[in-house]
């Protein structure tokens, strides 16, 4: 492949501070992941208190006065969460809706972010508008017209209804994201492929895409994260218990009548493993879809 | 070539795909379905009940083998929704809004259904062994102008709960049977220190007008009088949130902001922490405590103002049929089941709560830890459920009362104010 | 009709207000040196398609957004227009009346206060603290992965199940950050987090500020990483001093990123229900409901309990965001980003 015309640009780490890397002094190499541990306390902390939680009986948990750490340890949550059919049901769910939903939002959002940033046409403005106006409305307001919708179709209760609804009211953040990135992708590079005989959608997936792995990344993580925590509209269109997704279904532990604040908050940490372990793969290609590796 | 790269060359392999065939819309699937079709005049091979979800243990689990046992009886499909509390009201308006609602649905109102028209009435689908097998009080709170549509599925009675341990360090030997040895009982557990209160008092918007409401009743006082007129601001009402008022601000024995307190996660949880001497609570409050085991409490009938015979607040809840083309039939097999003792009792005991029918009370008379309520379930003092009207008072109750046990908190304007939106409501 | 503008990749926003082809530069000219490579002419225009060609490429995005939202969208202007009784039922048309009902409120100078207050106090914060914070992301240190992956957890947790924890942490009696207040003495008596008026938008604040960040700071991160090194060479040789640096090329070649985030948070942020909801619940009336679950309430919790009136409620809402969002894209002007 012809070599592209992006200049040498060094990788991420020297766009944050002006200095080489050799002129680091010492009292940074500690002072910087000493900063680094206090902003991992600051986010994580509340989920620190939810494991403890999830580790101590349900009683303790609503306790006065509060304890950090657990009187009597429970170590039998997670494993009671785990075996029940139900919670495995809708983690089920979870993944599906999530997986699938972000595949469409990818395949869709990304020949629409492409084509608006790389051509004009009519329309061209009305359309990136319209995709942020879906964002403006409040899905409960809307659920009432969805039911309505997905009745009539026949799909009420079924996993295809909620995949097409965050599907589409997720395109916005993908569109606007990956817009951004084709448009910044300078024009020499597209040339080029087409110099070497790509026809257009040779150019997008070949070329253009690895060049835009940071807005892919970014756009693939929120999508899969609103997808994986979209509550009212799952509560809304899905009956079965099994076909629940866990947001709903996780509703159960916590009634006015009885009170499984363990599993709650056990099913609650279970529920963000996935969308860490799909962070902790895609991130590094975060950094720098624009740098020297992109393309040899 | 790392695999997430491979996956979105994969990806993009299928975009194209999707652009050369010019981005169809996806295949539907119409694997879903299942509304309870059948026209006019046929008969529907399935119906819908829209459950209201008790406990995560029980409540999932008795519909699923209710409906194999219906269907295994009827060959009719019962397809189970079963939906928390919390969302309950606006799954139920999404429906009708839709207007395709559930053939039978739980909740804990039934009056403005009724009087829409949209259900039936209890001589369309109760079998009349069934109907005189119901406790009387709850037949009358299911009765809209003269027709019963509001079929109780379980109740539940509220009762005094008191720390015994704290009485019993405090110096008190029995439960209070009056507002003044309530207070006093209080005052002392209060004077215990150590961040205890005397009384734990949830008059935030959860379930404020239960608290209220077993306080009033216990003064002689009710929601209307006896022409069926709203007396929210009557003396007797206005006495009864002075009252407690006066508990939360000038004794100080209550928990801090009461007017600001749910019960769930405020009031009980604060009693079961053993910090609190009192609190009005009810069977599943039992079952919670019995199971933790961390305190040791009584339960005792409410004081009342004067020292007279003590009201039981009582609560039930619903299940209602609507009309639907071709449902009448399968509804009232639903209900046939649903009351046999096997059946209604079962889910009432695996709930934790109390009978609706008199073999109910004959069966679970031998528990005795429900004694307490059983004796007086007869004649439980319930809400005017079965005035639409209600429906949207107990909102404004709920949202609004608390302000009036706080500092700046008027029990009078407060009062009035509602009973002035209540005279208003159509 | 050359742009010669150096961008941030990290997304333009505005094709609201401005004309598609304006040229514009965003002034990093003064700060980088002459032979910025990042300079030379980019883009030059747009190759241009007919509509033909350009739906088939948007055709799929547009079929979901006709598909999925249009249909909805007009079901909550039709509802807006009809009258409801409690449990549902339309009774027929309410005409305009609805609308008359939302306005005539007695609660609505304090829902649109808090709304301002929320929306503001939420989404500066949170650009200000993602900004730093995507700074100090950038840069190389030992377990930096590991401070990324961490920081992915509140934006990862369901909402509804944060501020659930979140209540339970700032209760009066059962918290633990009161626990832990007193303790460190830094207060003599609990502290009422979520009921006392003083507190309680503060406290609310503060969970949509902690669950705002991470997706802000990983835009404002990708946007950092897009950022040719050469830039901060040349300034490096011209002598810049830090803070000029970050001022004069770091920012501006930040700012498509930072107006993505700021209007997608503005939106986001306006739209959001369970921590208001949620933190709130105790409290009664509207005393700190933002327009999201005062439509809510309208609808299932209040005495209204109606839902046209709450369809009402949902349309301003959707007007109303709109016109912050077109009112912000007027002031930062965005056709400098724009060709």
């Amino acid at each position: 492949m012809t070599a592209v015309p992006t200049s040498t640009r060094a990788p991420a780490r020297a766009t944050a501070t002006r200095r080489p890397v050799a002129g680091r002094s010492s009292p940074r190499r500690f002072l910087l992941p000493l900063g680094g541990l206090a902003v991992v306390a600051v986010f994580l902390g509340p989920y620190v208190v939810m494991l403890l939680d999830a580790l101590r009986a349900s009683k303790d948990v609503l306790r006065t006065p509060a304890t950090f750490w657990p009187s009597d340890w429970q170590f039998t949550t997670f494993n009671t969460v785990l075996s029940d059919t139900r919670f495995l049901n809708w983690l089920k769910t979870s993944v599906l809706v999530a997986t699938t939903s972000t595949l469409i939002v990818i395949l869709v959002a990304v020949p629409a972010a492409y084509f608006t940033a790389r051509y004009k046409f009519p329309g061209r403005i009305p359309f990136l508008f319209l995709v942020l106006v879906t964002q403006m409305f409040s899905p409960t307001s809307l659920v009432v017209g969805l039911y309505r919708q997905f009745f009539e179709l026949n799909l009420v209760n079924t996993y295809l209804s909620i995949i097409l609804t965050n599907s589409a009211f997720n395109l916005a953040f993908a569109v606007w994201i990956l817009h951004g990135f084709f448009s910044a992708i300078p024009d020499e590079v597209e040339e080029a492929a087409h110099l070497d005989g790509c026809g257009r959608l040779g150019t997008l997936w070949r070329i253009m895409l690895p060049l835009t792995r940071p807005g892919l990344v970014t756009a693939v993580i929120f999508t899969f994260i609103a997808a994986w925590n979209e509550y009212v509209v799952a509560l809304t269109l899905m009956q079965d218990d099994a076909k629940k997704p866990l947001t709903v279904g996780i509703n159960s532990y916590v009634t006015g009548y009885e009170q499984n604040w363990d599993q709650l908050f056990a099913a609650a940490i279970i529920a963000i493993v996935p969308v860490v372990i799909l962070f902790a793969v895609i991130e590094k290609h975060l950094v720098g879809g624009l740098t020297a590796g992109s393309i040899k | 070539m790392t695999s997430a790269r491979m996956t979105v060359v994969a990806a993009l392999g299928a975009a194209a795909l999707t652009l050369t065939a010019c981005g169809g819309g996806s295949g539907a699937d119409s694997s879903g379905g299942g509304d309870s079709g059948g026209g006019d005049g046929g008969k529907v091979t399935s119906i819908k009940l829209v459950a209201a979800e008790y406990s995560k243990t029980n409540t999932a689990k008795f519909w699923d083998d209710f409906a194999k046992a219906y269907e295994t009886k009827t060959g009719i499909k019962l397809e189970v929704q079963v939906i928390s509390w919390t969302d309950i009201d606006q799954q139920s308006s999404t429906m009708i809004q839709n207007g395709s609602p559930p053939d039978i649905l739980n909740l804990n109102v039934y009056a403005s259904y009724a009087a829409d028209g949209l259900l039936y009435d209890a001589d369309a689908v109760l079998s009349p062994d069934v109907k005189t097998d119901l406790i009387d009080a709850f037949v009358d709170s299911g009765t809209f102008e003269g027709k019963m549509y509001g079929m109780p599925d379980l109740s539940s009675a509220r009762a005094l709960f008191y720390n015994k341990d704290l009485f019993a360090k405090a110096g008190i030997a029995r439960p209070p049977t009056t507002w003044a040895e309530f207070t006093d009982a209080a005052k002392k557990i209060t004077a215990l220190g150590n961040g205890v209160v005397g009384y734990a008092m949830p008059m935030g918007p959860e379930e404020a007008q239960a608290e209220f409401s077993i306080w009033l009743f216990n003064n002689g006082g009710d929601w209307k009088s006896g022409d069926d007129a709203w007396s929210i601001n009557s003396p007797e009402n206005v006495q009864t949130l002075e009252f407690l008022k006066k508990l939360a601000v000038e004794d100080k024995v209550t928990q801090n902001n009461p007017g600001r307190t749910n019960r769930t996660d405020g009031a009980f949880s604060l009693f079961g922490s053993g910090k609190a001497g009192m609190v009005v609570g009810f069977s599943p409050l039992s079952a919670t405590l019995d199971e933790d085991k961390s305190i040791d409490y009584g339960v005792a009938p409410m004081p009342t103002n004067d020292g007279g015979e003590p009201q039981t607040y009582g609560v039930t809840d619903y299940l209602m049929a609507f009309k639907k083309p071709g449902n009448a039939a399968a509804v009232k097999a639903f209900y046939d089941l649903y009351y046999q003792p096997e059946q209604v009792n079962t889910f009432i005991k695996a709930e934790g709560f109390l009978p609706v029918t008199e073999s109910g009370l004959a069966e679970f008379a031998s528990d005795e830890s429900l004694k307490v309520y059983l004796d007086t379930l007869p004649n439980v003092h319930l809400t005017p459920t079965d005035d639409p009207e209600w429906d949207t008072v107990k909102l404004a109750v709920q949202q609004n009362i608390g302000a009036a046990v706080g500092p700046d908190g008027d029990p009078q304007a407060v009062l009035d104010k509602l009973q002035e939106q209540a005279e208003s409501g159509s | 009709m050359s742009a010669t503008s150096a961008r941030s990749p990290a997304g333009s926003v505005g094709p609201v207000t401005a004309r598609p082809t304006a040229p514009g530069s965003l002034g990093v000219a003064d700060g980088s040196g002459p032979d910025d490579p990042w300079r030379r002419k980019r883009r030059p225009a747009h190759g241009h398609a007919s509509w033909r060609v350009a739906a088939l490429w948007l055709g799929p995005a547009l079929l979901l957004i006709v598909g999925v939202v249009i249909y909805p969208a007009i079901a909550l202007v039709r509802a807006s227009f009809n009258e409801y009784s409690i449990t549902g039922l339309r009774r027929g048309s309410a005409g305009w009346a609805n609308y008359a009902n939302v306005l005539q409120h007695d609660d609505l100078v304090t829902v649109l206060r808090n709304t301002i207050v929320w929306l503001v106090a939420v989404v500066t914060i949170t650009v200000l603290i993602s900004l730093a914070l995507a700074q100090f992301l950038a840069k190389e240190f030992y377990g930096r992965r590991l401070v990324r992956w961490a920081i992915i957890v509140p934006w990862a947790a369901s909402l509804v199940i944060t501020a659930r924890l979140f209540t339970l942490m700032y209760d009066y009696y059962h918290g633990i950050l009161n626990t832990l207040l007193l303790n460190l003495n830094i207060v003599n008596e609990p502290v009422d987090f979520l009921g006392d008026d003083r507190w309680t938008m503060a406290s609310m604040v503060a969970v949509g500020v902690f669950v705002s960040i991470p997706f802000t700071a990983y835009v404002f991160l990708a946007g950092l990483h897009a950022i040719p090194t050469d830039v901060y060479e040349a300034a490096r040789v011209d002598g810049a001093r830090p803070w000029q640096t970050y001022w004069r090329i770091t920012l501006p070649l930040l700012r498509p990123a930072i107006l993505v985030a700021t209007v997608l948070n503005m939106i986001y942020v306006f739209n959001s229900f369970p921590i208001i909801y949620t933190l709130n619940e105790r409290n009664p009336g509207f005393i700190h409901d933002t327009s999201i679950t005062f439509a809510y309430k309208l609808a299932f919790k209040s005495a209204e309990k109606d839902v046209g009136m709450s369809a009402a409620a949902g349309v301003f809402n959707v007007l109303f965001i709109l016109l912050i969002v077109v009112v912000y894209l007027r002031v930062v002007r965005p056709q400098e980003e724009l060709r």
